[in-house]
């Protein structure tokens, strides 16, 4: 049907370029994902922009998942494959490509040098990252202390496997607001 | 130009379908360090953080192209394709499964708070992947010091990423080039 076509064009035309656009992860394309699918296409309403992005969160995997959320909602399983590939195939295409380049210089002092070089900083750009998400998420002290203590057993039980400590944070939180704690 | 593959394909699927339906609350880059540089082996600590930098550079998700290049160094352009096949059809699935209970998660107060507290357990074991990667720089204070301004500028001023890494580059691999006594992590 030209129509479905039609939607699946504009919803790659929309998350395609968003894909190039998105410099320092997924997070920073919400705000243009919210106008393009609540103003400018009308694919959802607000509140419903605000039900796909909770859902999103429930979800396990890199970055946004709220991409193949709303293409769900405007054409389906279709859609949502779609909205999915336009948002990660351009930026997974240009990686690749540096990568590729990259490899071709491997074994060279240069090579050697700039991966170590990037070494600390990258280190540092993961800590950033934690203290990024730490800011977003509500519930302030409590938040961070438990980041905290995860970060302690992770590093003096490693053999405790993260997904223990994942379940037990969400049962705690889960548990104090069931309770009304906060 | 062709390198031997270090991994079979079937393999990389799977070892990446793993990573994706566990790494909750966002910290794909540590369950990657965990599954695939500490517990398989496939590549080591230089190649995992050089990927992870040039990953947060450059545009898009930094786990899905951590992934790519990973996928690429360990069975070139199919490897690439394998992991991020395996990366993302997980997460998808499980999406459009809980879309179906689409109202009542969407306004589930309870809900958020697991959430949240997933997500605090989730930063801890990236704050534990970081902390670990520093003693890639063997702990001097060279390395010790660029790792600091980077968790500084970018984590707690929130200076701009790009300009930061573009500042810090040069040094910290003018560093690298004077301290040439240990050529692998």
């Amino acid at each position: 049907m030209p129509e479905d076509f039609r939607t699946l064009l504009t919803l790659t035309l929309v998350f395609a370029p968003l894909s190039l656009l998105s410099i320092g992860g997924g997070a920073s394309l919400l705000a243009e994902i919210e106008h393009q699918s609540v103003g400018v296409h009308a694919w959802t309403t607000e509140r419903e922009f605000a039900n796909l992005f909770a859902i999103s969160r429930a979800a396990p995997g890199p970055g946004t998942m709220l991409s193949t959320l709303i293409g769900w909602k405007v054409a389906g399983l279709a859609g949502a494959l779609t909205a999915t590939i336009a948002l990660y195939l351009p930026s997974s295409l240009l990686v690749y490509a540096a990568a590729r380049l990259w490899g071709h210089w491997r074994g060279s002092v240069w090579h050697s040098a700039i991966e170590r070089g990037l070494g600390p900083i990258a280190a540092g750009l993961i800590l950033a990252g934690g203290i990024a998400v730490l800011r977003v998420l509500p519930g302030g002290p409590v938040v961070w202390l438990s980041a905290a203590a995860a970060t302690a057993v992770i590093l003096w039980r490693p053999l405790i496997h993260p997904l223990v400590l994942f379940f037990a944070g969400g049962a705690l939180f889960g548990l104090a607001e069931a309770l009304g704690l906060w | 130009m062709h390198r031997t593959n270090r991994v079979r394909l079937l393999p990389i699927f799977v070892g990446f379908f793993r990573l994706g339906v566990v790494s909750f609350g966002g910290g794909t880059a540590g369950w990657l360090y965990r599954e695939i540089v500490e517990r398989r082996r496939w590549i080591n600590d230089a190649e995992f953080l050089s990927g992870a930098a040039l990953g947060r550079l450059m545009p898009g998700s930094g786990g899905v192209n951590l992934t790519v290049q990973v996928g690429q160094i360990l069975h070139g352009g199919s490897g690439a394709f394998a992991a991020v096949l395996g990366l993302l059809s997980g997460p998808l699935a499980i999406i459009l499964a809980l879309t179906a209970g689409y109202t009542r998660i969407g306004q589930s107060l309870t809900l958020h708070a697991v959430l949240d507290g997933v997500a605090a357990a989730a930063i801890g074991l990236t704050f534990a992947t970081g902390l670990k990667l520093v003693r890639f720089g063997r702990a001097s204070a060279g390395p010790l010091a660029v790792t600091a301004a980077t968790v500084l500028s970018v984590g707690v001023l929130r200076w701009p990423m790009i300009t930061v890494v573009l500042c810090l580059a040069p040094v910290s691999i003018g560093l690298a080039l004077l301290d040439r006594r240990g050529g692998r992590a």
